[in-house]
C-alpha cells in the first residue's frame, strides 16, 4: 500500500523546504512542543521572603494560620516552628494552649506522615494544664483510629497515648462525652472482638479468621500490638480509682477551719463544672454520656456487654503468643481491675 | 509476597474501592465498614460541634464518608439504622449554613436511600418539601424541586400511588390554605402544574389546590392558579404530543443498517429493543385515549368558585390583592370562561364590564372577548342589552377608526351568537348598514352580523336584508326566533331519510341487521377487543350525578313540551283540518318507531350521514360554493364549546383590508420570507432540503459522482464487446427495467 499517490506525496513532504514569506512569522516545526499552559491560580510557595519586619507574636500567629495551608512542607515547617517556640517559652505564649490545640488537632488526620509526627511533637510540648476541653481532640483521634490508612491509625494511637498521659488518671479524657464507651467500641471494632459472633459459627461453612489471630504482614502485627498496648493503658486509666491521700481531707479541713463544707458551696475547679448537666448539647444516650467516676465506668463496662466480649477476644489473642500475646496479657491484667473495683 | 500486599494496601486506602468490594461481599467486609462508620460518626459529631467553622478538609471528608455509607447502607441495615435520620436532621437544622456541595450531596444521598428502600417516599418528600419552601438558596431550591418531581414521577410510574399522591396533595393544599398571603404558595402551584402536565395528577384534588391558589391573597399565587385553569390542559396536551413525537425510530433504516453492519450480539439486541419499542408505541397509539377531564370540568363548585373569584379580585375597589391589569384580565378570563362553560348566573359580572368598554381602554379586545365568553343562552337579555348598546355607541360609528369599528362589530356578533335576544331591531338594522362601509374589515364584520341574524332572528332585519332562504322560511313559519330559556327538542336528523331508504331497499329483516353489526366488527381495530374497558375512577361521581339529572330534566322537558304541543293543537283544532293532523301524528309515530324499536347499527349510521349529505340543500349549488360551505362547516366544528374566545378573534379581520406593499405581495407569493439572502441555485436549495429530510441522492446522481477510476475498467471493456454479448446485455436491461430494478418492485 506504500505506492499510492497520497503516500508518496506525504513522504516527499518531509524533504520539502518550507517557504518563508515576507512579513509572516516562520512556520512552526512539525515536532515543536506546545509549552503554553493555562492556570487558574498561581501559587507562590514562599509568600513573603522578608521576615525581619515582623515581631514574634505576629510570626507566631502567622505560623498558626499556616497550619491549614495546602502544601505539606508548609504545614510541617510551621509546626516545627511552633514546636520550638512553645518548647522555649511555655510560660508566656502569644496564644493560649487551647487555641494552639484547636488549630493543630485536625492534623491528626493529615495525609502526610511527617506532618502527623511533627503535630504529635507539638502536642507533647504543650503545657498540659491549660488545654481546655479535650472532646474534639478525642473525636479526631477516634476518627484517626478507624481511618482506612494504617499509618494514620498508628499515629492516632500515639495521640491517644499522649492524651492518657496528660492528667494522672486521664480524667480529662474520661470526662468527655462518649469518651469511655465510644472509645472502647472503637477498639472493639478495630480488634473485631464481637462476643455474639464466634468466628467458627459466623456464616455456616466459611469461617473468616479474626484479625487478632491472623499472622499478617509485619506492619499489621505492629499495629495490632500497638492497639493492644494502648487499650491496656486506656483500660488501666479508666478502671482505677484516683488515689486519695488519707489525710488530704484533714489538711483541707484544717485550712478552712471554722467553716465546714465550704467545698460544697464553692464553684468546682474542674474545666466545665456544670458540663455533666448537658444543658445546651444534644440529648445523650448510654454511649455518648460522660462517666466521671471509676465505679460508674466499671458498671457501664460490664452492663453494655463490652467486658464479656473483651474477655473472649483476649483469650483468643493470648493464644497468639509472641509480642501480641504479651500485649494481650497486659490487657488482661487491666481487665482484672474491673472485677476488683466492681 | 511482601510487595504485593503493600500494593493491595495502597489500593485499600480509597473509599470507592472499598465500596466496590463491599458490594460484592458484604459479610467479609463488615469490620471495615464498621470502622468507616465509626469514623463517619466521629467526624459528624465534630461537624455538629461547629457546623459553620469546619475547615475544607473536614467537609470533604464528611462528604466522602456520607457518599460511601449511603451507597452501601442497604448491606448493613442494622449498623446504619440511624444514618438516614442523621442526614435528615443535619439537613433540616443546618441547610441554611451548610457548604453547598455537602448540602447537595446530602440531598442526593437521601434520594439514593429512598431508591434502596431504606426510607420511604413519604419520609423523603416530608423532608424535602419543607426545605423547598423555607430555604433561601436558589440552587438548593432548584435541586429540591427536580428531586421532588422525579420522586413523584418514579413512584407513580408503575401504577398510580394514590396514597402518596393524596398526602402530597394535602400538603400542597394546606400549604396554601394555612397562609394564603405568603408568596411561598407558588411552589405548591408550580408542583401541581408540573404534575398535571405530566398527567401524574389528573384528579379533582389537584384542581382544588389550584382553586385554593386562585383564591389566595398573593398576586403571584393567584396568577399561577388562574393561568393553570386557562392553559393547563393545553399544556398537558402539548406535552403528550411532544412525548409521542420524540425519538421517532425509523425501523426501515435500522433494518437496512443491520443488513450492512457487522452482526454482533449487541447490535442484534439493540435492533430487537428498537422493534419492541416501536411496537409498544404503535399499541399505545391505538389504545383508547385516557379519559382526562379538563381542569374546568373537575371543579367541585364552579358557581361558588366563579362568585368568589369575582368578589375577591375584581369587584371590590380596594381588594386584598393588588393585581395589575394583565393579572386582572387573567382572572376575568377565567371567570367568564367558567360562566360560559358551566352556564352560571353571575349578574354583577355584566355591569362590571360596562366601565371598561371604551376604545381607549388598554387591551379592550380582551375585555370584549371575555364579555362574549361569559354570555350564554341563559343570561337575561335585558342585562346584555345595555352592554351591546354601549359597544355600538362607543365603537361603531363613522367617526371611529376602522379597526375600532370592526372590533366592536365582531364583539357584538360574538355576544349575539350566544344570546341573540340581546339585540334590538333598530340597533341591528343600524349596524347591518355598515356592510356598505369602505373598509374591508368593517364590511366583513357587519356581514357576519347579518348572516348570523338571517339564521337566528330574520324578522328583526329589514325585508330586503333577509335573503332568500330566511324570507321563505319566515313566510312558511318555520323560522321563529327562539324565546328566552327555550331548549331545543332533541332528535336524530335525517332519520326519516334513512327509513325511507330502508323501505326502498327492502331491508327490514333480522339478517340484514345482523350483517350491519358484522360489518362493523370486521372494520374495528383489534386493539378494541384486547383493550377492553376503560376504567373511570370514582372521582367522576359528581359529574355522573349531574349528568343523570340533566337527562331526567331533559326528558321531563320533552314530555312537557309534547304535552303543551298537544294541548295547543287541541286548542286551535278548529283551524287545522282533521286530516292533516292525523297525517302528522302518523308520521310522528313512524319516526319514533324506527328510533325506539331497534338499535341503529354502525352501517346504518354511516348510511345516515351519507343520505343527510346527499339531501342537503347545497347539493344543488355549484361546486365552488359548496366547497366554501363545507369549509365553513369544518371551521365551525373545529371550534369546540370548551375553547376560549380570544382577543384575536375580536380583532379579527381588522388588518384584512390593509393593502400589502408590492414587496410584501411578492414575498407572500414566493413564500420564502425566512432567508432573503439565500442566493444559491434552486438545485442546491432543493438538495439541502432533501438532506434535511434525511433522504439520500438519486441513483443517477450517485452514478455521476462516482470516481472516474472506478468506472474506467468497465468503460474500456465496453468497446470490446461482441455483438452477441451486446444483445444479451440490452435484453437484460429491458427485462430489468420492466421488472423494476434488480430486486424488482414486487414486495414493495
Amino acid at each position: 500500500m506504500g505506492s499510492s499517490a497520497k503516500r508518496k506525496k506525504e513522504k516527499a513532504k518531509d524533504f520539502q523546504k518550507t517557504k518563508l514569506k515576507v512579513g509572516k512569522a516562520r512556520p512552526k516545526n512539525t515536532n515543536a512542543t506546545d509549552t503554553s499552559f493555562a492556570a487558574k491560580s498561581i501559587v507562590l510557595k514562599q509568600q513573603s521572603l522578608s521576615e525581619g519586619g515582623r515581631d514574634a507574636a505576629a510570626l507566631f500567629n502567622h505560623n498558626l494560620s499556616l497550619l491549614g495551608s495546602k502544601s505539606d512542607t508548609q504545614r510541617k515547617d510551621s509546626l516545627s516552628y511552633l514546636t520550638t517556640i512553645v518548647a522555649a517559652s511555655a510560660e508566656n505564649l502569644t496564644q493560649p494552649p487551647a487555641v494552639i490545640l484547636a488549630k493543630a488537632q485536625p492534623l491528626i488526620l493529615d495525609g502526610s506522615k511527617s506532618v502527623r509526627e511533627q503535630a504529635l511533637k507539638l502536642l507533647r510540648v504543650l503545657p498540659t494544664d491549660q488545654l481546655g476541653s479535650l472532646d474534639q481532640t478525642l473525636l479526631y483521634t477516634r476518627a484517626g483510629m478507624a481511618h482506612l490508612s494504617n499509618d494514620i491509625r498508628l499515629s492516632s494511637l500515639d495521640i491517644l497515648d499522649w492524651l492518657l498521659t496528660i492528667s494522672p488518671t486521664a480524667s480529662d479524657v474520661m470526662s468527655c462525652p462518649g469518651g469511655w464507651v465510644k472509645t472502647l467500641r472503637t477498639f472493639q471494632n478495630l480488634l473485631s472482638w464481637h462476643a455474639g459472633i464466634a468466628p467458627s459459627a459466623m456464616n455456616g461453612k466459611w469461617s473468616a479468621a479474626p484479625k487478632t489471630t491472623s499472622s499478617g504482614p509485619s506492619s499489621n502485627n505492629k499495629l495490632l500490638v500497638h492497639q493492644l498496648t494502648t487499650l491496656s493503658k486506656f483500660l488501666v486509666a479508666g478502671l482505677t480509682q484516683p488515689p486519695i491521700s488519707p489525710n488530704a481531707a484533714q489538711i483541707r479541713a484544717a485550712k478552712l477551719f471554722p467553716c465546714c463544707q465550704t467545698d460544697v458551696h464553692l464553684l468546682s475547679r474542674k474545666q466545665k463544672p456544670f458540663g455533666y448537666l448537658n444543658l445546651f448539647g444534644a440529648a445523650r444516650d448510654v454511649e455518648s454520656d460522660a462517666y466521671e467516676d471509676a465505679d460508674e465506668r466499671v458498671r457501664v463496662f460490664v452492663e453494655t456487654g463490652l467486658k464479656s466480649s473483651f474477655d473472649l477476644g483476649i483469650a483468643e489473642a493470648k493464644r497468639e503468643g509472641g509480642e501480641v500475646g504479651r500485649a494481650a496479657c497486659a490487657v488482661e491484667k487491666a481487665l482484672k481491675l474491673a472485677t476488683e473495683v466492681g | 509476597m511482601k510487595r504485593k500486599v503493600a500494593a493491595l494496601e495502597k489500593v485499600d486506602a480509597d473509599l470507592p474501592n472499598l465500596q466496590h468490594k463491599i458490594r460484592n461481599d458484604p459479610i467479609s467486609y463488615k469490620d471495615d465498614f464498621a470502622n468507616q462508620y465509626s469514623q463517619y460518626s466521629a467526624i459528624l459529631e465534630l461537624f455538629l460541634q461547629s457546623p459553620t467553622a469546619t475547615d475544607d478538609k473536614g467537609l470533604i471528608r464528611l462528604r466522602d464518608l456520607i457518599d460511601f455509607v449511603s451507597h452501601v447502607a442497604d448491606c448493613y441495615p442494622r449498623l446504619t439504622g440511624e444514618f438516614a435520620k442523621q442526614l435528615i436532621n443535619l439537613l433540616q437544622l443546618h441547610h441554611a449554613t451548610l457548604e453547598s456541595e455537602l448540602r447537595d450531596k446530602i440531598v442526593g444521598s437521601l434520594v439514593l436511600l429512598k431508591k434502596k428502600d431504606i426510607i420511604d417516599s413519604n419520609t423523603l418528600l416530608n423532608t424535602l418539601w419543607p426545605l423547598l419552601v423555607s430555604t433561601p438558596s436558589k440552587s438548593l431550591r432548584a435541586i429540591l424541586y427536580t428531586k421532588i418531581v422525579a420522586e413523584m414521577k418514579s413512584s407513580n410510574s408503575k401504577s398510580t400511588n394514590h396514597k402518596l399522591n393524596r398526602s402530597m396533595q394535602t400538603t400542597c393544599y394546606n400549604h396554601i390554605a394555612s397562609d394564603p398571603a405568603s408568596p411561598k404558595g407558588l411552589w405548591s402551584v408550580k408542583l401541581t402544574r408540573e404534575l398535571w402536565k405530566r398527567q401524574i395528577w389528573s384528579d379533582a384534588k389537584a384542581v382544588s389546590i389550584m382553586e385554593m391558589a386562585s383564591l389566595s391573597e398573593d398576586a403571584k399565587v393567584v396568577t399561577g392558579g388562574v393561568r393553570f385553569f386557562l392553559g393547563g390542559d393545553q399544556e398537558r396536551e402539548d406535552a403528550d404530543d411532544e412525548s409521542d413525537n420524540d425519538e421517532n425510530i425509523d425501523m426501515r433504516k435500522l433494518r437496512h443498517q443491520a443488513g450492512i453492519n457487522k452482526k454482533t450480539g449487541k447490535r442484534d439486541r439493540e435492533l430487537k429493543a428498537a422493534a419492541s419499542k416501536v411496537k409498544r408505541k404503535e399499541k399505545k397509539k391505538n389504545a383508547p385515549h385516557p379519559l382526562n377531564f379538563s381542569a374546568l370540568h373537575l371543579l367541585n363548585d364552579p358557581q361558588g368558585f366563579a362568585e368568589k373569584l369575582f368578589q375577591r379580585h375584581l369587584q371590590p375597589s380596594q381588594p386584598k390583592v393588588r393585581l395589575n391589569l394583565e393579572q386582572k384580565l387573567f382572572v376575568l378570563q377565567l371567570v367568564s370562561r367558567l360562566v360560559g362553560l358551566h352556564q352560571l348566573t353571575l349578574i354583577q359580572l355584566y355591569s362590571y364590564f360596562l366601565k371598561f368598554l371604551t376604545p381607549k381602554q388598554p387591551s379592550v379586545t380582551s375585555f370584549l372577548a371575555s364579555l362574549a365568553q361569559s354570555t350564554h343562552s341563559l343570561v337575561p337579555p335585558d342585562v346584555l342589552e345595555p352592554l351591546v348598546q354601549k359597544i355600538a355607541n362607543e365603537f361603531v360609528s363613522e367617526a371611529a377608526a376602522a379597526e375600532v369599528a370592526s372590533a366592536g362589530l365582531n364583539g357584538i356578533r360574538e355576544v349575539c351568537v350566544r344570546q341573540p335576544l340581546a339585540m334590538n331591531e333598530t340597533l341591528l338594522q343600524d349596524l347591518v348598514m355598515y356592510r356598505k362601509s369602505k373598509d374591508k374589515g368593517v364590511q366583513m364584520a357587519a356581514r357576519g352580523l347579518l348572516s348570523l341574524y338571517r339564521e337566528v332572528g330574520a324578522d328583526m332585519l329589514r325585508k330586503r336584508d333577509r335573503g332568500k332562504d330566511a324570507a321563505l322560511g319566515l313566510r312558511a313559519g318555520e323560522r321563529q326566533q327562539a324565546k328566552f330559556g327555550e331548549v331545543q327538542e332533541g332528535g336524530i336528523e335525517g332519520l326519516d331519510l334513512l327509513e325511507k331508504w330502508k323501505e326502498e331497499q327492502g331491508l327490514e329483516s333480522e339478517e340484514d341487521e345482523q350483517k350491519g353489526w358484522e360489518n362493523w366488527d370486521a372494520e374495528s381495530d383489534d386493539s378494541d377487543d384486547s383493550g377492553g374497558w376503560i376504567n373511570v375512577e370514582s372521582d367522576g361521581e359528581d359529574i355522573e350525578i349531574s349528568d343523570s339529572e340533566d337527562e331526567k330534566d331533559s326528558k321531563e322537558k320533552k314530555a312537557k313540551a309534547k304535552a303543551a304541543k298537544e294541548a295547543a293543537e287541541v286548542a286551535e283544532g278548529k283551524g287545522t283540518s282533521l286530516e292533516s293532523e292525523a297525517a302528522m301524528k302518523q308520521e310522528e309515530a313512524r319516526i319514533s318507531k324506527l328510533a325506539t324499536t331497534r338499535i341503529l347499527t354502525p352501517a346504518d349510521l354511516a348510511k345516515l350521514t351519507e343520505l343527510r349529505q346527499a339531501a342537503a340543500v347545497n347539493s344543488a349549488l355549484p361546486l365552488a360554493k359548496r366547497r366554501k360551505l363545507a369549509q365553513a362547516q369544518t371551521a365551525n366544528n373545529a371550534r369546540h364549546a370548551d375553547d376560549a374566545v380570544t382577543a384575536d378573534q375580536i380583532e379579527g379581520l381588522a388588518n384584512y383590508g390593509k393593502k400589502l406593499t408590492r414587496e410584501e405581495r411578492i414575498a407572500h407569493a414566493k413564500n420564502e420570507g425566512e432567508d432573503k439572502n439565500d442566493h444559491r441555485s434552486t438545485t442546491a436549495r432543493r438538495k439541502e432540503k432533501k438532506e434535511a429530510e434525511g433522504k439520500s441522492t438519486t441513483n443517477k446522481e450517485k452514478a455521476r459522482k462516482k470516481n472516474f477510476l472506478m468506472t474506467i475498467g468497465k468503460a474500456k471493456r465496453k468497446g470490446k464487446r461482441s455483438l452477441v454479448e451486446e444483445r444479451r446485455i440490452l435484453k437484460g436491461h429491458v427485462a430489468r427495467s420492466k421488472r423494476g430494478g434488480r430486486r424488482g418492485n414486487i414486495g414493495q
